[in-house]
């Protein structure tokens, strides 16, 4: 069958900076194809072509044989072509029916409105969707959210759809349905493009993947063909090993988390006794589907939020929940997930930023007048010390650096005095292989000295590779344990029977 | 901060000249206008940028006078000539610049948190009552009684901004609009009482009886000038210190660009912004206490009229640094300085002053978006 | 005697409101579109001073002087928007410098063009026949003039905009989600001018209203923080019509009272009753936030400038 989509040698640079290098692929008709690669390799960029934000500097385009120029979203939609962006494009207030006319467009609202209706409720039944199409988007979960992107693209006459890592924030279940719905699609005869760095997903589900990386497209093949380790050189360009660390001198108790009790922003109590302890000299490793009550116990942790009831004791400094206790000062490190939003400024210089850890000790200066020698020095040398690149000076904004290295800096900043107590909430989010791989060893080794390391993540695999005990978390407390090595499908199966 | 991973400039817009509804067809090779959002911005590029601003802002201000009737030749006079050659002139910009220094670093201190401080008018007002309580109840030994206005117009001004304040911290309520409503509460007041029980019954102006000789700022004995400037010279180097050298500075700076960050830390962000806040409302209460004891010698109905504003503007040029606001706030008093003679000799309204520091704001606030924007021809 | 009073003070009260209902109304067009419109006061100004203007300068009647008073403030707006959505400029420092940009212009041109303190004829009531005679009810609701009457019609066409239409659907769209309008292939920049313009015009028609229909007068200044009150209404009213006019009838009933509270005789001294629409608009937003602020209504990406792909 003749392709639906073929790219060849696209290149395309972002002032000066080569993102795609004569990168191409072909995508057919009736099969699921992956892009595989890391971060940074292109593959979100090569897909934005195809779908019209981003013109491309060299190389061609052809739809169903015929050459084309995708000059912008709308051509991209008259072509058949249509994307589900990773951060998905809804207006949060509209329903889902009124995201659909706005991405359709009409003459008359009333009329179009129930056109669109009578489309959407055919592709639900198609597809088998259960979903509420007039509630605000915004009350929607995330996995229902995504569903109203793809009836919006479907809507829309997409042929060829693109996803861009759509399994990202979904649980292993919901991203198993959401798979099970490309592959009808693809039964239907959609060409579907599935954009991703789960190379378990590659396996199941791809007809064919094609491989990308540093903005050039490296091989292109059956997956059935190609063994994980095979992949994974292929990704990453070398061999990688992802092997557990078993901890070696597990002490006391150091962390008592008792009968915490957490809400949320909008008041909802999301944390319902939580009771675990986490000891020294070991990683115990909270996994759960997210929004059970994870994010609001490291906020609580933090010091950012405060408990409904419970306290979180770390031994020989008292309840951390307590008024006026700074964890910081007792000893307490924390990686947050949400890096722009906690843990960095990113209009600040890298300096300053790590200054904010320890200015109040007296290390930087006194209150009348702050060392900024000093914290040049001890910035210079914890970023030399921790690997931290891409920046000239640490009087450089922290904005300009990398995923990778801010995450690096901030663990700078953390560990700059040897921590008690580690929070690291989603550590290795949106980082590549190496860069994960440097945080994961810089956390191993506090545990390693005898810090207690509380890791909470949604990435079951992190989860998996890392903790040396797992809890996990469903509606707000701790159901079950596991010792590790731990069985997969146990974990998972853990996550969801509470549910 | 989802930066791509290896410090990638993205175009964030490609906006196409002369862009149609995209056929499938091969494109005509068009230029087009890329616009990106830069990363860094050198020092240079930020005072290049400025100057061009003010150089424009400047030049609209002037076609802006000329065509209301200033001849060309006048306007050089007034602004350029006499400021510097005539002593009166000079000391009138210096008597002028010290309360429009003091109401900058109040705005500056004020923004540095991101709290919009619209109120400063109403905190001026606050400060000269509460300075005009302990001088009209003879409160305190005269030798004590102006620094007892001083501490009193501090205390005043302070007190007018807590309200906000607390408001915003406790439950999220917008600043600018309390800040701004409680201006107009601030004024009626005034009115009041200068109207009602503290008019002077010697003349029927609405203004207060004339303050005791040690009540007001004494003379320097240079031309106009008195005690009012080294006061607002020492309240600029004490917030230089606050600003840039002491640790209090630096977390004003963490509770500018991220304050949950601050949180996450330990830092007490919430005392750091009602800490700067408090000083801001003091700051402004000092300043009128500084025109009417130094300059009216009394209280009187339009003595803060104008100075909210101004010190939005001198906060906003000087970016809320201590050295750049006294640059600004004698910019700005030389420009009100020459306005109040192109009232008196060309009957230019005392509006005009307003419309010019207003484009030139407007012009400065424009020419950011080079600072901030990459622009590329695209081919 | 009381209904006397209250008659009196009631027929007074829809004058008072459209001011405010009309600026609240264009603020919430402006504000659904996603841009912060500090500039209020100063759409208002410049709708004021225009519609004195154009009757004493143009000799246009009243109905036309409205006219040139949203045409007025829809130039201003234009400034407005090109600093805002196209240079990306601050929207609370534009708009602030707006409103001193609007108050020194208006007081510069008024002064210069000698109409200060000029009375004029302005609009008159038009009673509405056998319902104008109702007692109570008719000089209330049917001896109104033009303006008024056709503010419940401008609010019902707006919010059926808003609600009903693709326009409508387009620029809340801008409002609340840009980038998803953007991906679907709506001009935002331009989306946001055409509010901006729209509601500019409003809230310039609700100045010339002040001049021309209730004041008759130019004096400078004369909008008196109405434009930040119009603002309050609009967070009151969680940006939604009918509640933003709920909000202006009760400011009006309030303005209406203030001179007839002396009049009656109370002794309350003038000053303090003159802050009392400033301390009610302070009482509004504190409950405003208390019950839960603007919180879900608030259009998301109000404030924020907008470019595509920006992260």
């Amino acid at each position: 069958m003749s392709p639906a989509l073929v790219m060849t040698r696209v290149s395309k640079s972002f002032d000066g900076y080569p993102a795609l290098t004569e990168a191409g692929f072909a995508a057919h008709p009736g099969e699921i194809h992956a892009l595989l690669g890391e971060n940074g390799a292109g593959k979100s960029t090569l897909m934005n072509v195809a779908c019209g934000l981003y013109r491309p500097d060299a190389g061609e385009v052809r739809v169903r044989g015929e050459l084309v120029s995708i000059d912008g979203p709308k051509a991209a939609k008259r072509l058949g072509i249509g994307m589900v962006h990773q951060h998905y494009r809804l207006v949060k207030a509209f329903t889902a029916l009124e995201n659909i006319l706005l991405a359709r467009g009409a003459s008359r609202y009333g009329q179009g409105l129930r056109e669109v209706e009578a489309a959407a409720r055919r592709h639900c039944e198609a597809l088998g969707f259960t979903l509420p199409l007039d509630r605000p988007v915004g009350l929607l979960s995330v996995a229902e959210q995504q569903r109203v992107e793809i009836l919006k693209v479907l809507v829309e006459g997409a042929r060829i759809l693109i996803l861009d890592e759509p399994s990202a924030v979904l649980t292993d279940r919901e991203a198993e349905q959401m798979l099970d719905t490309m592959r009808r699609l693809a039964d239907e005869g959609c060409a579907v493009i599935l954009v991703t760095h789960k190379l378990g997903e590659v396996k199941r589900y791809a007809d064919r993947v094609t491989v990308m990386r540093g903005g050039r497209t490296v091989a292109s093949a059956d997956p059935d063909a190609l063994s994980l380790s095979d992949l994974t050189s292929l990704v990453v360009g070398a061999e990688v090993r992802h092997a557990r660390v078993p901890a070696r001198n597990v002490g006391a108790p150091l962390l008592r988390f008792a009968a915490l009790a957490g809400a949320r922003s909008d008041g909802l109590t999301v944390l319902n006794d939580a009771t675990f302890v986490v000891r020294a000299g070991e990683i115990y490793g909270i996994a759960g589907v997210g929004g059970n009550g994870q994010t609001e116990l490291a906020e609580i942790l933090m010091g950012v939020r405060r408990p409904l009831a419970g306290s979180i004791e770390l031994d020989g400094a008292g309840d951390l929940c307590a008024e006026g206790v700074r964890g910081r000062s007792v000893g307490l490190a924390a990686i947050p997930a949400d890096r722009a939003g906690y843990a960095l400024a990113g209009s600040l210089s890298i300096a300053d930023n790590y200054a904010a850890g320890a200015v109040l000790s007296g290390r930087f200066g006194s209150w009348f007048r702050l060392d900024r020698r000093a914290i040049r020095a001890a910035t210079e040398a914890a970023m030399a010390a921790f690997d931290v690149q891409g920046a000239r000076s640490p009087n450089q904004r922290a904005g300009l650096l990398s995923g990778g290295n801010a995450q690096k800096l901030v663990v700078a900043r953390e560990f700059a005095d040897p921590p008690r107590a580690v929070l690291a909430h989603s550590p290795s989010r949106g980082l590549d292989v190496r860069a994960a791989g440097a945080v994961h060893a810089r956390l191993r080794a506090a545990r390693d000295a005898g810090a207690a390391i509380l890791l909470i993540s949604e990435d079951l695999d992190e989860v998996l590779l890392l903790s040396d005990r797992i809890g996990v978390m469903s509606r707000g407390r701790i159901v079950a344990e596991f010792e590790t090595p731990a069985e997969r499908n146990a974990v998972g199966a853990a996550m969801v029977h509470h549910a | 901060m989802d930066v791509p991973s290896k410090t990638v400039p993205q175009p964030v817009r490609e906006a196409r000249a002369g862009s149609h509804d995209g056929a499938a067809r091969p494109s005509r090779r068009r230029g087009r206008l890329s616009i990106e959002i830069r990363q860094h911005a050198s020092a240079r590029l930020q005072g290049v940028v400025l100057a061009g601003g003010l150089l424009a802002g400047l030049t609209c201000a002037a076609a802006i006078l000329l065509a209301a009737g200033v001849g060309l030749p006048n306007l050089v006079q007034e602004f350029v000539v006499s400021i510097v050659t005539s002593p009166e002139s000079v000391a009138a910009v210096l008597v002028q610049g010290a309360p429009l220094a003091v109401v900058g670093l109040a705005a500056a201190l004020a923004f540095r948190v991101r709290f919009w401080n619209i109120g400063i008018e109403g905190q001026m007002i606050s400060g000269a009552i509460a300075a005009t309580v302990v001088a009209i109840h003879d409160i305190g030994p005269p030798a004590l009684r102006l620094p007892l206005m001083l501490a009193a117009a501090a205390l005043g001004g302070s007190t007018w901004i807590l309200g906000p304040v607390l408001l915003r911290l406790r439950i999220g309520l917008n600043e600018i609009i309390s800040t701004l409503l409680l201006n107009y509460v601030a004024f009626n007041a005034l009115l009041h009482l200068l109207y009602g029980p503290w008019r002077d019954p010697e003349n029927n102006f609405p203004n207060s009886q004339l303050y005791e000789p040690f009540e007001q700022l004494a003379e320097l004995g240079w031309q106009n000038l008195t005690w009012a400037l080294p006061l607002a010279v020492a309240l600029l180097l004490g917030g230089w210190w606050l600003l840039s050298v002491s640790r209090f500075g630096f977390l004003t700076r963490i509770a500018e660009a991220n304050p949950r960050m601050g949180e996450a830390q330990g830092l007490p962000m919430t005392r750091v912004i009602l800490a700067a806040t408090l000083v801001s409302g003091a700051l402004a209460g000092i300043a009128g206490f500084m025109i009417c004891a130094g300059a009216e010698h009394r209280l009187t109905q339009s003595f803060a009229s104008g100075y909210g504003f101004s010190g939005i503007l001198i906060a906003f040029l000087a970016r809320n640094s201590a050295p750049g606001v006294l640059v600004v706030a004698l910019f700005v008093g030389t420009l009100f300085v020459a306005g109040q003679s192109l009232q008196v000799f060309y009957q230019i309204p005392a509006s005009a002053v307003q419309l010019l520091q207003a484009v030139i704001v407007l012009c400065v606030a424009a020419s950011d978006f080079f600072i901030r924007h990459r622009l590329r021809w695209l081919r | 005697m009381l209904l006397e009073f209250l008659t009196n003070w009631l027929a007074a009260v829809p004058g008072f409101v459209v001011p405010f209902a009309l600026a609240a109304l264009g603020l919430l067009l402006i504000e659904k579109a996603g841009v912060l419109s500090l500039g209020a006061e100063g759409f208002m100004l410049v709708g004021a001073l225009a519609g004195i203007g154009a009757i004493l300068g143009l000799g246009a009647n009243p109905l036309a002087a409205l006219l040139c008073a949203a045409l007025a403030a829809i130039l201003l707006s234009l400034l407005y928007a090109v600093l805002v959505v196209s240079l990306r400029v601050n929207q609370v420092i534009a708009g602030l410098s707006l409103v001193f940009l609007a108050q020194g212009l208006t007081g510069l041109i008024g002064t210069g063009a000698g109409w200060v303190n000029r009375p004029v004829d302005g609009l008159r009531p038009v009673s509405l026949p056998l319902l104008g005679d109702l007692p109570l009810v008719g000089p209330v609701l049917f001896r109104q003039d033009t303006v008024v009457y056709l503010t419940i019609p401008a609010f019902a066409l707006v919010a059926w905009m808003l609600a009903r239409t693709m326009v409508g659907l387009r620029l809340r769209a801008v409002g609340d989600g840009p980038d998803a309008a953007d991906t679907a292939g709506i001009g935002v920049s331009a989306t946001r001018y055409g509010a901006i313009a729209a509601g500019a015009a409003l809230v310039g028609i609700a100045g010339g209203y002040l001049s021309v229909g209730i004041a008759r007068i130019w004096v400078e200044g004369m909008t008196g923080g109405r434009g930040w009150i119009a603002i309050a209404i609009v967070i009151f009213a969680r940006w939604r019509p009918w509640s933003a006019l709920a909000g202006a009838v009760l400011f009006g009933a309030i303005e209406a009272l203030i001179p007839r509270i002396a009049a009656a005789g109370i002794q309350v001294p003038q000053y303090f009753i003159a802050m009392i629409p400033y301390l009610a608009t302070l009482v509004v937003m504190i409950w405003t936030c208390l019950r839960g602020g603007g919180g879900s209504m608030e259009p998301r990406a109000l404030g924020r400038a907008h470019l595509r792909e920006d992260r």
